[in-house]
């Protein structure tokens, strides 16, 4: 396997799994929201920008932590057949489908870009009384879908790597963040 | 190309992308796109980033990373431990005691978090090693511990219970009610069902040793505390909501931060179990939003193309059917097809086909969702797909195999398939408590 695609991958798998434990922690800043606006509500006045606030962060949080998702392999597959194949087989098929996966974050990414433009262009507000500009976050999903764009070309080199005899390993994987336990 | 043919044919591909191997929101997406593409162009290249945006505006879907953290902290730090000790004391002189304290564990930890992984983290870890090492059969404890975690998602908090909300446009506050009765029912009959068989096969589930029964008073009243936590972190996250002092996202953060408490109060909130739950948390999360995005895709297209006139035009006209019939046949194809897809991805995609039909033969919604979620549990241990089988083989010991996990579930799934005739018959099971909560 040529060098600089080793490299390729290990980099692309390296700043996915940092951004992965940044959006990790949104969680504390959507539960905080949360408790703020609940907070509010029971003995302020009803704050407006709660509600449409959790739902940017929701999202941020898991599109940015897609990719280290992935590394994790927390996905579910239908392992009926594929548990018993051998790690050269799956890594075979894996090559095929993974560009299923790349087709549709694809046109995500292409409907993403499109969106974010007519965000851009015409200044785009959330019909809702608190108005947020919806350019941020849709421009901030088009980066995310991006980077999980990256994480599955990285797979497929990973794979390709794999049938070759070359293992690349995730910084999940070194770690131990794989699997259930 | 007919339209039934194209969406018949978009399954199909699906299935097909599924046995691969794929990963189950590429598969459910890629075939979404490339049938939109297909039908649309252009247009319809922008379905996919449309359903992720509805996918935000699904205000209630905040919940999900929620309850599951709440499920991972319970989990990680320990903190159940306790209750099963408390179940162990108590249950332990009973034949088969152990197997149904593990059912009550179960109870009380689906009243803690919305779906089955953390009772299937409590049971596979704690109980299911200690119920081995007393020579309980593992088929019967293995089907215990599945079937058992499994009431996650009947009883409240329960994220399907949130989805279907969503999608069929019901209170989840009534949903969440009419989950308790079926919930307590069916764990009624798992126990029912343990001690019969343990009274046929004694050697099945035998009782403690006397002197490990031998816990001095105190200590027995000491650890009947541990059963007021879940009680209590229960009581924090619904009495507000129940009361519409909170909406139900803001309960679910409540109930998240409670969960926490409970931890720190009882010092178990270390670095590492915060790291863990947070980083599992993120994974589960980020699995069930991937799917979902990629399944409201899909639906979208088979909205595009008519499919609930189809399918109605189908039952109604060309079976010419009567409506519960037409009820029947559809928990049916949700038990087949829940057999062969991922079972979010099925609430997703078929639910909002059917519910329609379901409204308009005059069924209440409330009581479907609860038949609908029982098929989901039925759903969730039936392989060749279901989640909980998925997570079994990734958390069971290995003297526990694959043979053992599929054989254990088969009496479990026939007492839940009791539990949906029962609660189809007699809907007040379920509707009781919402109409005495709500007034209705």
């Amino acid at each position: 396997m040529p060098k600089f695609i080793i490299y390729l991958v290990k980099s692309i798998d390296w700043v996915n799994y940092y951004i992965g434990r940044v959006a990790m922690l949104l969680l504390f800043a959507m539960i905080a929201v949360l408790l703020w606006s609940s907070f509010s509500k029971a003995f302020l006045s009803p704050s407006l920008w709660t509600l449409e606030m959790a739902q940017f962060l929701m999202i941020g949080y898991f599109v940015l932590g897609g990719p280290y998702a992935m590394q994790m392999s927390s996905d579910v597959r239908m392992d009926l057949f594929y548990d018993s194949w051998s790690v050269r087989t799956k890594a075979f098929v894996d090559c095929f489908t993974v560009l299923a996966l790349i087709l549709y974050l694809g046109v995500l990414l292409y409907g993403g870009i499109a969106s974010a433009q007519y965000a851009l262009k015409y200044n785009e507000t959330s019909a809702t009384a608190w108005r947020p500009k919806m350019a941020p976050i849709k421009i901030i999903t088009c980066i995310a879908i991006g980077l999980m764009l990256l994480q599955a070309l990285a797979s497929l080199l990973r794979n390709l790597a794999r049938l070759r005899g070359v293992e690349i390993k995730t910084p999940a994987e070194l770690h131990g963040h794989t699997g259930e336990g | 190309m007919s339209y039934e043919l194209i969406a018949i044919l978009m399954f199909a591909s699906m299935m097909l992308s599924l046995m691969t191997g794929q990963r189950v929101f590429a598969a459910i997406g890629s075939v979404a796109v490339i049938a939109a593409l297909l039908l649309w162009g252009d247009g319809g290249g922008n379905l996919a980033y449309f359903s992720l945006m509805k996918a935000m505006k699904w205000y209630p879907l905040l919940t999900l990373p929620m309850f599951i953290f709440m499920g991972y902290i319970l989990s990680e730090s320990k903190i159940a431990n306790d209750l099963y000790r408390m179940l162990h004391v108590w249950m332990g002189s009973l034949h088969g005691g152990l197997a149904i304290g593990t059912i009550i564990l179960m109870v009380l930890i689906s009243a803690m978090n919305g779906l089955s992984v953390a009772g299937m983290a409590i049971g596979a870890t704690i109980a299911l090693p200690e119920l081995l090492e007393r020579n309980y059969d593992k088929r019967m404890v293995t089907g215990v511990i599945q079937a058992g975690s499994s009431l996650g998602i009947l009883v409240p908090p329960s994220v399907v219970l949130v989805l279907y909300a969503m999608i069929a446009r019901q209170p989840v506050g009534e949903l969440w009610l009419a989950g308790i009765g079926p919930g307590l029912l069916m764990a009624t009959l798992f126990i029912l069902y343990i001690v019969i068989r343990c009274k046929l096969q004694p050697e099945l589930g035998p009782p403690l040793p006397e002197e490990e029964r031998n816990v001095p008073k105190a200590e027995k009243y000491r650890l009947l505390l541990a059963g007021l936590l879940p009680i209590m972190i229960f009581a924090i996250m619904m009495i507000p909501f129940v009361r519409g002092w909170t909406s139900l996202v803001e309960s679910s953060a409540i109930g998240a931060l409670a969960a926490l408490g409970a931890a720190a109060l009882k010092g178990k909130l270390t670095l590492k179990v915060l790291e863990a739950s947070t980083r599992k948390t993120l994974g589960i999360t980020c699995m069930f939003m991937w799917i979902i995005v990629a399944a409201l895709c899909f639906g979208a297209v088979f909205d595009g193309l008519g499919a609930i006139k189809a399918i109605e035009g189908f039952f109604l006209e060309d079976l010419n059917l009567s409506p519960w019939q037409i009820l029947l046949l559809m928990q049916l194809s949700y038990i087949i097809l829940g057999m062969f897809l991922d079972d979010t991805a099925m609430l997703v995609i078929v639910a909002p086909l059917y519910v329609p039909l379901v409204g308009s033969l005059g069924f209440d919604l409330i009581w479907y969702g609860i038949l609908y979620t029982i098929t989901c549990q039925i759903a969730y241990m039936t392989p060749p797909f279901g989640y909980n089988l998925f997570l079994m083989r990734a958390m069971a010991p290995d003297v526990v195999s694959l043979k053992d996990i599929y054989i254990s579930i088969i009496p479990f799934v026939f007492i839940m398939i009791i539990a949906l005739g029962l609660v189809t018959v007699f809907p007040q099971i379920a509707l009781w408590l919402p109409e005495q909560v709500y007034g209705k």
